[in-house]
């Protein structure tokens, strides 16, 4: 099978280690047969977004991600009808805070997302960080990671962690995080979620291969240090949880 | 009354503290609690030099320390590293009288870059330094913008403004204010035409996110950078002190144009650490031959570089700071630069001495592939998160790394076995755990 990613202002909005989303599903789907392709916009370039099969925008600051969010109005509508069209995508960082109707900066600026949903942001002057375990409705597993924000994300109705038992969510400590339709997956999670998270990273493989009507092979190819990281992360988080 | 109550106390508790081992910066908040503004009802001394930014805060101020002391001065500094506003209050109040008169000629401040502005809200200083900002701590810093905009608010007007001519985003600070004095390298040996890592922070400009290029780096994106918008215009700032030539090979460096100065350590982190400091004695009066005769062959004091014996092995201890990739980077590139064959022990095991997290994204941030060179023959990966380092290492094209978790394993194995070099990369939170096996050296 051929995928072709579409890597998202891959130099502006590069936080740590953002660039590994794109590393570890492109390796993922190799390992499984793909021939995969990754193409990358550059703000004021030209992309094709119908022709995606996986859109990725990583984390940026809050000045990186108000320069994006101009460019980006341009492919607002094309992503919308794309995501209606099931395509597969992944917003991590403030690249969340573009798909909703308005962001507002902390020193009071206020601009538009691309109205894929219909959230709002508004950034403080307080850092939000700390360690994250929830859970979402897609897999059984924890879901771990790190936020490093400083946004309240007000209106999420399908939120992609819908239980968060350590750390920030969108709105509070605790509370839902991210946003999750159809096969748009978006986190405020920092950097490469997909890495941290094996079962993350098979989930959106599964929504490519079943956006082309094909289910992921029933023989995959295992990541013992993937699997091994997650494990001991998983272990420490939960144990804090519990304390 | 309150301010000599505060001074007693902050002395008292500061002696106390000593005594049984303590930190220094609860004197200095009970100090602030009974008097908040204590800090503006001192006499502090003429010239009050801050040091802040990213990487190499507290080698550059031991070396200005050091400069300022060789040409006479009195100086009075924050040894201990405490950098917030209570390790500085502590500081101040244990060295003035009961009047609150500090009597030094200099009083020397490492600054936290998140609680400049904080400690600075009092009194300001007469040269402040800022080194660089990189991503570091991300776990409490947020982002490097994060910290300038932390940074922004502690720069007085009347301040003289030290800064980095080469980082694209600390010198920032010097736009649109006069009399900012500029540090920054010359053309040199060691450059690199493009930015190496495997993120490119200065690939859009902080000002106005055009795209940059650069004449040369030095490292990372730190080098010749120049904004292609000409309406913006941000560009490496001419320079008034300047590194015009390095080389590492022979350990020396020369100072615009004429002075040698020898490196005890060849790293290019040393190499802008030695002209930040240069750059502060000379705007404090400081000669040049003064200034340059206390830093040739300097030896850093705060033990980030330890050789040792291990088996057969001599060792280096290159402390890096976790979540700190241009750190890291520095090391790998010491380390890559070697000519002898060598082994390699990466430790991560406590992200952090001082809080919990388990945040590795750090990790894909640091330019492991540096290692792919015939001279490292292996790379051993301990500590808690070394599958988090496997990981990386799977996305490197290096294929010669091995896992030991344990890391008395790590380096019972390593004693067992050759006789090649060791480098050691790991951070302050980490490190004992392997000093405790080894002989040290010096």
């Amino acid at each position: 099978m051929e995928v072709r990613i579409l890597h998202v202002y891959p130099d502006l909005m590069s936080l740590y280690g953002s660039y590994a989303n794109i590393a570890v599903l492109r390796r993922y789907l190799e390992g499984l047969g793909c021939a995969v392709t990754v193409e990358t916009l550059a703000p004021g370039g030209d992309g094709d977004i119908s022709k995606a099969d996986f859109l990725y925008m990583g984390a940026g600051t809050e000045g990186q991600a108000r320069f994006a969010a101009e460019d980006f109005a341009r492919f607002g509508p094309a992503v919308k009808e794309a995501a209606g069209d099931n395509a597969v995508m992944l917003f991590a960082g403030t690249a969340m805070e573009l798909l909703g109707k308005t962001v507002a900066m902390a020193g009071g600026e206020v601009y538009e997302g691309i109205g894929l949903a219909s959230f709002t942001t508004v950034q403080g002057k307080k850092r939000l960080t700390g360690d994250v375990y929830g859970h979402t409705e897609l897999y059984p597993e924890a879901v771990v990671g790190f936020m490093n924000k400083c946004a309240v994300i007000s209106g999420v109705e399908t939120p992609l962690l819908s239980k968060v038992e350590m750390g920030w969510g969108n709105e509070a400590e605790r509370g839902p995080e991210g946003f999750h339709w159809k096969n748009v997956f978006a986190s405020e999670l920092t950097g490469p979620l997909l890495v941290k998270n094996p079962k993350l990273l098979e989930t959106v493989a599964a929504a490519i291969y079943a956006r082309r009507g094909e289910a992921l092979p029933l023989e995959r190819p295992g990541d013992e240090w993937a699997e091994k990281g997650y494990a001991v992360t998983e272990e420490q988080l939960k144990k804090r949880v519990e304390s | 009354m309150r301010k000599i109550l505060a001074v007693i106390l902050c002395k008292l508790g500061r002696a106390a503290g000593k005594l049984v081992g303590k930190g220094s910066s609860l004197p200095g908040k009970l100090a602030l609690k009974i008097c908040p503004d204590i800090l503006g009802r001192v006499e502090l001394p003429k010239h009050i030099i801050a040091v802040t930014g990213s990487n190499g805060k507290t080698s550059t101020v031991e070396m200005i320390a050091s400069i300022l002391r060789a040409d006479g001065k009195t100086v009075v500094y924050n040894e201990e590293g405490s950098n917030q506003i209570e390790g500085v209050t502590t500081l101040v109040l244990t060295h003035a009288d009961l009047r609150g008169r500090v009597k030094a000629d200099v009083l020397l401040i490492e600054s936290d870059e998140r609680y400049a502005a904080h400690t600075f809200r009092f009194f300001h200083p007469t040269e402040f330094v800022v080194t660089n900002l990189y991503r570091d701590q991300l776990t409490r810093n947020g982002h490097p913008e994060w910290v300038y905009d932390s940074i922004l608010p502690a720069l007085h007007p009347d301040t003289e403004l030290i800064l980095n001519a080469d980082d694209p985003l600390s010198s920032c600070f010097g736009r649109g204010r006069e009399g900012v004095k500029w540090f920054g390298l010359d053309r040199c040996a060691i450059d690199l035409e493009r930015p190496s890592g495997v993120y490119h922070d200065g690939a859009r400009c902080p000002v106005c996110r055009s795209s940059m290029e650069y004449d040369y780096v030095h490292y990372n994106h730190i080098g010749a950078f120049r904004c292609t918008n000409p309406a913006c215009g941000h560009q490496k700032p001419r320079t008034d002190y300047t590194v015009t030539a390095v080389d590492l090979d022979r350990c020396e460096l020369v100072l615009d144009g004429g002075t040698k100065i020898s490196l005890a350590f060849p790293s290019i982190y040393n190499v802008y650490n030695i002209l930040a400091a240069y750059a502060a004695c000379r705007e404090c009066g400081v000669g040049e031959q003064t200034a340059a005769g206390v830093l040739g062959s300097y030896l850093l004091k705060n033990g980030r570089m330890q050789t040792f014996r291990l088996g057969g092995h001599h060792g280096t201890l290159l402390t890096s700071k976790h979540e700190n990739s241009i750190a890291y980077d520095t090391n790998l590139r010491y380390i890559a630069g070697r000519k002898t064959d060598c082994s390699v022990l990466v430790i991560v095991d406590a992200v952090s001495r001082k809080y919990f997290t388990s945040e590795t994204s750090w990790l894909w941030d640091i330019d492991f592939g540096q290692l792919n060179v015939p001279h490292v023959k292996k790379v051993v990966l301990s500590g808690r998160y070394c599958s988090d380092l496997a990981q990386r290492f799977s996305f490197t094209e290096l294929s010669n790394w091995f896992v030991t978790p344990d890391i008395s394993a790590a380096a019972a194995e390593l004693k067992a076995a050759g006789d090649e070099e060791l480098y050691v990369v790991t951070c302050f939170s980490d490190r004992d755990k392997l000093l405790a096996h080894v002989e040290k050296e010096g």
